[in-house]
Protein backbone atom coordinates (compact mmCIF):
# COMPACT_ATOMS: atom_id res chain seq x y z
CA UNK A 1 0.00 0.00 0.00
CA UNK A 2 1.42 3.39 -0.95
CA UNK A 3 0.55 6.42 1.53
CA UNK A 4 -0.20 9.40 -0.46
CA UNK A 5 2.22 11.43 2.08
CA UNK A 6 4.95 9.34 0.65
CA UNK A 7 8.39 10.98 0.77
CA UNK A 8 6.73 13.32 3.86
CA UNK A 9 8.58 14.43 7.27
CA UNK A 10 8.01 12.20 10.28
CA UNK A 11 8.35 13.32 13.65
CA UNK A 12 10.01 10.83 15.33
CA UNK A 13 13.38 12.56 17.44
CA UNK A 14 13.63 10.05 20.48
CA UNK A 15 15.14 12.93 22.56
CA UNK A 16 12.18 14.66 22.39
CA UNK A 17 10.03 12.09 23.70
CA UNK A 18 9.16 11.82 26.89
CA UNK A 19 9.22 7.79 27.41
CA UNK A 20 7.30 6.79 30.34
CA UNK A 21 8.98 4.58 33.14
CA UNK A 22 7.89 1.20 31.45
CA UNK A 23 9.52 2.18 27.70
CA UNK A 24 12.84 2.69 30.05
CA UNK A 25 13.16 -0.70 31.66
CA UNK A 26 12.55 -1.56 28.36
CA UNK A 27 15.09 -0.27 26.14
CA UNK A 28 17.53 -1.24 29.41
CA UNK A 29 16.46 -4.10 28.52
CA UNK A 30 17.23 -4.52 25.64
CA UNK A 31 20.27 -2.76 25.94
CA UNK A 32 21.80 -5.00 28.56
CA UNK A 33 21.01 -7.60 26.08
CA UNK A 34 23.46 -6.47 23.34
CA UNK A 35 25.94 -5.71 26.16
CA UNK A 36 25.11 -9.83 27.56
CA UNK A 37 25.55 -10.81 23.97
CA UNK A 38 28.69 -9.24 22.88
CA UNK A 39 30.68 -10.12 26.30
CA UNK A 40 29.37 -13.49 27.64
CA UNK A 41 31.94 -15.18 24.86
CA UNK A 42 34.87 -13.37 26.58
CA UNK A 43 33.47 -14.20 30.12
CA UNK A 44 33.37 -17.68 28.84
CA UNK A 45 36.41 -17.53 28.03
CA UNK A 46 37.43 -15.72 31.17
CA UNK A 47 35.86 -18.22 33.30
CA UNK A 48 38.10 -20.99 31.33
CA UNK A 49 41.47 -19.57 31.75
CA UNK A 50 40.90 -18.78 35.44
CA UNK A 51 39.97 -22.31 36.29
CA UNK A 52 42.94 -23.62 34.87
CA UNK A 53 45.80 -22.67 37.44
CA UNK A 54 46.32 -20.33 40.17
CA UNK A 55 48.86 -18.66 38.41
CA UNK A 56 46.39 -17.57 35.54
CA UNK A 57 43.60 -16.84 37.99
CA UNK A 58 45.91 -14.31 39.70
CA UNK A 59 46.49 -12.92 36.33
CA UNK A 60 43.24 -12.36 35.10
CA UNK A 61 43.09 -10.68 38.62
CA UNK A 62 45.44 -8.07 37.80
CA UNK A 63 44.23 -7.94 34.33
CA UNK A 64 40.55 -7.25 35.85
CA UNK A 65 41.79 -4.69 38.62
CA UNK A 66 42.83 -1.64 36.34
CA UNK A 67 39.86 1.13 37.06
CA UNK A 68 38.53 1.66 33.66
CA UNK A 69 38.37 -2.51 33.14
CA UNK A 70 36.80 -2.88 36.15
CA UNK A 71 34.18 -0.49 35.40
CA UNK A 72 33.69 -2.34 31.94
CA UNK A 73 32.82 -5.52 35.01
CA UNK A 74 30.58 -3.16 36.75
CA UNK A 75 28.57 -1.99 33.49
CA UNK A 76 28.18 -5.83 32.75
CA UNK A 77 27.22 -6.72 36.26
CA UNK A 78 24.81 -3.96 35.84
CA UNK A 79 23.60 -5.85 32.40
CA UNK A 80 23.34 -9.11 33.55
CA UNK A 81 21.02 -8.00 36.65
CA UNK A 82 18.49 -5.52 34.63
CA UNK A 83 18.19 -7.96 32.21
CA UNK A 84 17.33 -10.75 34.26
CA UNK A 85 15.18 -8.50 36.27
CA UNK A 86 13.38 -7.44 33.31
CA UNK A 87 12.85 -10.81 31.90
CA UNK A 88 11.43 -12.20 34.86
CA UNK A 89 8.91 -8.90 34.81
CA UNK A 90 7.89 -9.96 31.50
CA UNK A 91 7.40 -13.93 31.85
CA UNK A 92 5.02 -12.44 34.54
CA UNK A 93 3.57 -10.22 32.87
CA UNK A 94 3.07 -12.64 29.80
CA UNK A 95 0.55 -14.57 31.73
CA UNK A 96 -1.07 -11.79 33.33
CA UNK A 97 0.80 -11.08 36.70
CA UNK A 98 1.62 -7.27 37.11
CA UNK A 99 -0.11 -6.24 33.64
CA UNK A 100 -2.18 -3.91 34.76
CA UNK A 101 -0.67 -0.37 34.13
CA UNK A 102 -0.01 0.77 37.97
CA UNK A 103 1.21 -2.36 38.76
CA UNK A 104 3.56 -2.28 35.84
CA UNK A 105 5.01 0.94 36.51
CA UNK A 106 6.01 -0.30 40.21
CA UNK A 107 8.04 -3.39 38.56
CA UNK A 108 9.77 -0.98 35.83
CA UNK A 109 10.58 1.47 38.79
CA UNK A 110 12.09 -1.85 40.51
CA UNK A 111 14.08 -3.61 38.19
CA UNK A 112 16.01 -0.48 37.31
CA UNK A 113 16.43 0.26 41.26
CA UNK A 114 17.55 -3.40 42.02
CA UNK A 115 19.74 -3.22 39.24
CA UNK A 116 21.08 -0.20 39.95
CA UNK A 117 21.82 -1.67 43.32
CA UNK A 118 23.36 -4.52 42.59
CA UNK A 119 26.03 -2.75 39.93
CA UNK A 120 26.70 -0.59 43.10
CA UNK A 121 27.43 -3.08 45.29
CA UNK A 122 29.74 -3.76 42.75
CA UNK A 123 31.08 -0.90 41.97
CA UNK A 124 31.68 -0.27 45.72
CA UNK A 125 33.66 -3.68 45.52
CA UNK A 126 35.89 -3.73 42.49
CA UNK A 127 36.25 1.03 42.24
CA UNK A 128 37.26 1.30 45.62
CA UNK B 1 1.24 31.66 27.43
CA UNK B 2 4.20 30.58 24.77
CA UNK B 3 3.20 27.54 22.56
CA UNK B 4 6.44 26.08 20.18
CA UNK B 5 4.74 24.50 17.21
CA UNK B 6 5.55 21.86 14.63
CA UNK B 7 4.76 23.74 11.33
CA UNK B 8 5.87 21.89 8.17
CA UNK B 9 4.13 22.85 4.64
CA UNK B 10 4.68 20.79 1.54
CA UNK B 11 4.11 23.40 -0.86
CA UNK B 12 6.81 25.73 0.81
CA UNK B 13 8.95 23.90 3.13
CA UNK B 14 11.97 21.34 2.96
CA UNK B 15 11.82 20.32 5.92
CA UNK B 16 9.81 20.98 9.59
CA UNK B 17 10.64 23.36 11.68
CA UNK B 18 9.13 25.05 15.05
CA UNK B 19 7.50 28.43 15.40
CA UNK B 20 6.83 30.45 18.58
CA UNK B 21 3.71 32.19 19.40
CA UNK B 22 2.92 33.63 22.89
CA UNK B 23 -0.88 34.11 23.41
CA UNK B 24 -2.84 34.93 26.35
CA UNK B 25 -5.85 32.86 27.39
CA UNK B 26 -9.55 33.92 28.08
CA UNK B 27 -11.61 33.15 31.10
CA UNK B 28 -13.15 30.64 29.11
CA UNK B 29 -10.20 28.81 27.28
CA UNK B 30 -10.03 25.67 30.05
CA UNK B 31 -8.39 23.20 27.62
CA UNK B 32 -5.18 23.30 24.89
CA UNK B 33 -7.54 23.14 22.22
CA UNK B 34 -8.69 26.66 23.01
CA UNK B 35 -5.47 27.94 22.74
CA UNK B 36 -5.07 26.39 19.58
CA UNK B 37 -8.18 27.65 18.10
CA UNK B 38 -7.13 31.20 19.62
CA UNK B 39 -4.05 30.63 17.68
CA UNK B 40 -5.68 29.39 14.87
CA UNK B 41 -7.41 33.47 14.86
CA UNK B 42 -4.14 34.75 14.73
CA UNK B 43 -2.35 32.72 11.94
CA UNK B 44 -4.62 30.97 10.02
CA UNK B 45 -1.92 29.10 8.30
CA UNK B 46 -1.93 26.44 11.48
CA UNK B 47 -3.49 23.73 10.35
CA UNK B 48 -4.46 20.92 12.68
CA UNK B 49 -7.49 18.72 13.01
CA UNK B 50 -10.55 19.39 15.13
CA UNK B 51 -13.79 18.23 15.43
CA UNK B 52 -16.03 17.51 18.83
CA UNK B 53 -14.10 19.23 20.88
CA UNK B 54 -14.55 16.96 23.65
CA UNK B 55 -12.50 13.76 23.13
CA UNK B 56 -15.17 11.40 21.22
CA UNK B 57 -13.95 12.04 17.64
CA UNK B 58 -10.07 11.69 18.28
CA UNK B 59 -9.17 14.42 16.15
CA UNK B 60 -7.10 15.95 17.55
CA UNK B 61 -4.55 13.62 18.88
CA UNK B 62 -0.83 15.24 18.83
CA UNK B 63 2.52 14.89 21.09
CA UNK B 64 1.92 17.49 23.77
CA UNK B 65 5.23 18.06 25.25
CA UNK B 66 6.41 14.76 24.74
CA UNK B 67 3.92 13.07 25.52
CA UNK B 68 0.56 11.99 23.16
CA UNK B 69 -2.49 12.82 23.92
CA UNK B 70 -5.58 14.77 22.93
CA UNK B 71 -5.49 18.40 22.68
CA UNK B 72 -9.55 19.11 23.65
CA UNK B 73 -8.84 16.98 27.05
CA UNK B 74 -5.68 18.21 27.67
CA UNK B 75 -6.10 21.11 30.35
CA UNK B 76 -4.65 24.35 30.38
CA UNK B 77 -3.77 24.03 34.22
CA UNK B 78 -0.49 23.40 35.35
CA UNK B 79 1.10 22.96 32.18
CA UNK B 80 4.45 22.92 31.65
CA UNK B 81 5.76 26.42 29.33
CA UNK B 82 6.55 26.56 26.67
CA UNK B 83 4.23 23.59 25.36
CA UNK B 84 5.77 22.27 22.58
CA UNK B 85 3.35 20.75 19.88
CA UNK B 86 4.52 18.26 17.59
CA UNK B 87 2.40 15.87 15.19
CA UNK B 88 2.31 12.12 16.49
CA UNK B 89 5.42 10.51 16.28
CA UNK B 90 6.27 7.69 13.35
CA UNK B 91 2.85 9.09 11.08
CA UNK B 92 4.38 10.75 8.11
CA UNK B 93 3.17 14.62 8.35
CA UNK B 94 0.76 16.20 5.60
CA UNK B 95 0.93 19.74 6.89
CA UNK B 96 1.73 20.99 10.57
CA UNK B 97 -0.29 18.67 13.28
CA UNK B 98 -1.99 16.77 10.39
CA UNK B 99 -0.58 13.29 10.20
CA UNK B 100 -1.33 10.75 7.13
CA UNK B 101 -3.17 7.62 9.14
CA UNK B 102 -3.85 5.37 5.60
CA UNK B 103 -1.80 2.87 7.23
CA UNK B 104 -3.56 2.92 10.40
CA UNK B 105 -6.92 2.82 9.20
CA UNK B 106 -5.87 -0.10 6.80
CA UNK B 107 -4.74 -1.90 9.91
CA UNK B 108 -8.05 -1.08 11.43
CA UNK B 109 -9.39 -2.84 7.88
CA UNK B 110 -7.61 -5.66 8.33
CA UNK B 111 -9.22 -7.25 11.70
CA UNK B 112 -12.52 -6.87 9.89
CA UNK B 113 -13.73 -4.36 12.92
CA UNK B 114 -17.75 -5.73 12.29
CA UNK B 115 -19.89 -8.19 13.56
CA UNK B 116 -19.44 -11.75 11.88
CA UNK B 117 -22.36 -13.91 12.13
CA UNK B 118 -23.48 -16.07 9.67
CA UNK B 119 -26.21 -18.20 11.61
CA UNK B 120 -29.87 -17.47 10.37
CA UNK B 121 -31.25 -13.88 11.79
CA UNK B 122 -32.82 -13.99 14.90
CA UNK B 123 -36.81 -12.50 14.94
CA UNK B 124 -35.79 -9.67 16.56
CA UNK B 125 -32.39 -9.08 18.09
CA UNK B 126 -28.94 -11.15 19.08
CA UNK B 127 -29.51 -11.31 22.92
CA UNK B 128 -26.19 -10.57 25.02
CA UNK B 129 -26.62 -11.68 28.51
CA UNK B 130 -25.15 -8.45 31.16
CA UNK B 131 -22.36 -10.66 31.66
CA UNK B 132 -21.39 -10.66 27.84
CA UNK B 133 -21.78 -7.30 27.88
CA UNK B 134 -19.61 -6.52 30.40
CA UNK B 135 -16.88 -8.33 28.48
CA UNK B 136 -17.09 -5.41 26.11
CA UNK B 137 -16.06 -2.79 28.29
CA UNK B 138 -13.23 -1.05 28.19
CA UNK B 139 -12.63 -2.42 24.50
CA UNK B 140 -15.88 -0.49 22.51
CA UNK B 141 -15.27 2.72 23.61
CA UNK B 142 -11.87 3.56 21.81
CA UNK B 143 -12.16 6.35 19.54
CA UNK B 144 -8.91 5.97 17.25
CA UNK B 145 -7.42 8.90 17.57
CA UNK B 146 -3.94 6.62 17.30
CA UNK B 147 -2.60 8.13 20.33
CA UNK B 148 -1.24 4.81 21.69
CA UNK B 149 -0.18 2.89 18.03
CA UNK B 150 1.66 6.57 17.59
CA UNK B 151 3.52 6.00 20.84
CA UNK B 152 4.46 2.36 20.32
CA UNK B 153 8.23 2.07 19.55
CA UNK B 154 6.95 -1.77 17.95
CA UNK B 155 5.09 0.31 15.81
CA UNK B 156 7.42 2.91 15.16
CA UNK B 157 9.75 0.89 13.66
CA UNK B 158 7.15 -1.45 11.60
CA UNK B 159 4.56 0.38 11.10
CA UNK B 160 3.51 -1.75 7.78
CA UNK B 161 3.40 -4.87 9.44
CA UNK B 162 2.45 -4.78 13.42
CA UNK B 163 -1.02 -3.66 13.85
CA UNK B 164 -0.19 -1.82 16.67
CA UNK B 165 -2.79 -1.40 19.84
CA UNK B 166 -5.23 0.45 18.58
CA UNK B 167 -5.76 -2.67 15.58
CA UNK B 168 -5.39 -5.34 18.15
CA UNK B 169 -7.50 -3.46 21.22
CA UNK B 170 -10.27 -3.22 18.20
CA UNK B 171 -9.83 -7.25 17.41
CA UNK B 172 -9.92 -8.03 20.83
CA UNK B 173 -13.46 -6.18 21.15
CA UNK B 174 -14.78 -8.28 18.23
CA UNK B 175 -13.20 -11.45 19.47
CA UNK B 176 -14.64 -11.31 22.90
CA UNK B 177 -18.24 -10.23 21.28
CA UNK B 178 -20.58 -13.04 22.33
CA UNK B 179 -22.56 -12.55 19.03
CA UNK B 180 -19.20 -12.83 16.56
CA UNK B 181 -19.14 -16.79 14.97
CA UNK B 182 -15.73 -15.80 13.23
CA UNK B 183 -13.05 -16.34 16.91
CA UNK B 184 -10.90 -19.09 14.82
CA UNK B 185 -10.68 -16.72 12.00
CA UNK B 186 -9.82 -13.73 13.48
CA UNK B 187 -7.72 -15.63 16.08
CA UNK B 188 -5.88 -17.11 12.99
CA UNK B 189 -5.31 -13.73 11.18
CA UNK B 190 -3.63 -12.27 14.13
CA UNK B 191 -0.92 -15.51 14.91
CA UNK B 192 1.46 -14.00 13.79
CA UNK B 193 4.78 -12.78 14.33
CA UNK B 194 4.40 -9.02 13.15
CA UNK B 195 0.60 -8.93 13.07
CA UNK B 196 0.35 -9.50 17.49
CA UNK B 197 3.88 -10.69 18.29
CA UNK B 198 5.80 -7.65 17.74
CA UNK B 199 4.33 -6.35 21.02
CA UNK B 200 7.46 -5.97 23.51
CA UNK B 201 4.66 -5.38 26.70
CA UNK B 202 6.45 -1.73 26.77
CA UNK B 203 2.80 -0.34 27.98
CA UNK B 204 3.28 2.95 26.01
CA UNK B 205 -0.46 2.72 24.38
CA UNK B 206 -1.86 2.07 28.06
CA UNK B 207 0.09 5.16 29.49
CA UNK B 208 -1.01 7.31 26.99
CA UNK B 209 -5.00 6.70 25.75
CA UNK B 210 -7.00 9.68 26.32
CA UNK B 211 -10.21 7.39 26.91
CA UNK B 212 -8.00 5.27 29.87
CA UNK B 213 -8.33 2.14 28.15
CA UNK B 214 -5.86 -0.67 27.94
CA UNK B 215 -4.70 -2.07 24.91
CA UNK B 216 -1.85 -3.78 26.37
CA UNK B 217 -4.28 -5.82 28.02
CA UNK B 218 -6.40 -6.60 25.00
CA UNK B 219 -3.05 -7.95 23.43
CA UNK B 220 -2.43 -10.03 26.65
CA UNK B 221 -6.10 -11.54 26.03
CA UNK B 222 -5.29 -12.39 22.18
CA UNK B 223 -1.79 -13.92 23.47
CA UNK B 224 -4.14 -16.37 25.92
CA UNK B 225 -6.86 -16.98 23.74
CA UNK B 226 -4.36 -18.19 21.14
CA UNK B 227 -2.38 -20.27 23.77
CA UNK B 228 -5.87 -21.78 24.65
CA UNK B 229 -6.45 -22.39 21.52
CA UNK B 230 -3.76 -24.08 20.60
CA UNK B 231 -3.65 -26.16 23.52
Amino acid sequence: MRARSAGAPKFLNLSQIRFPIGAIASIGHRLSGVLLMVSLPLLALALDRSLRSEPEFAALRDLVSAPWRALLLVILVWAAAHHLFAGVRHLLADIGVGSRLAQARTSAWAVIVAAGIIALAAALRWLS
Amino acid sequence: MRVSIYRFNPETDTKPRMQDYDVAPEAGDKKLLDVLMRLKTMDDSLSFRRSCREGVCGSDAMNINGRNGLACLTSLQGMKEPVVLRPLPGFPVIRDLIVDMTQFFAHYHSIKPYLINNEALPERERVQSPAEREKLNGLYECILCACCSAFCPSFWWNPDKFIGPAGLLQAYRFISDSRDTATAERLAYLDDVYRLYRCRTIMNCTEVCPKGLSPSHAIERIRLALVRESS
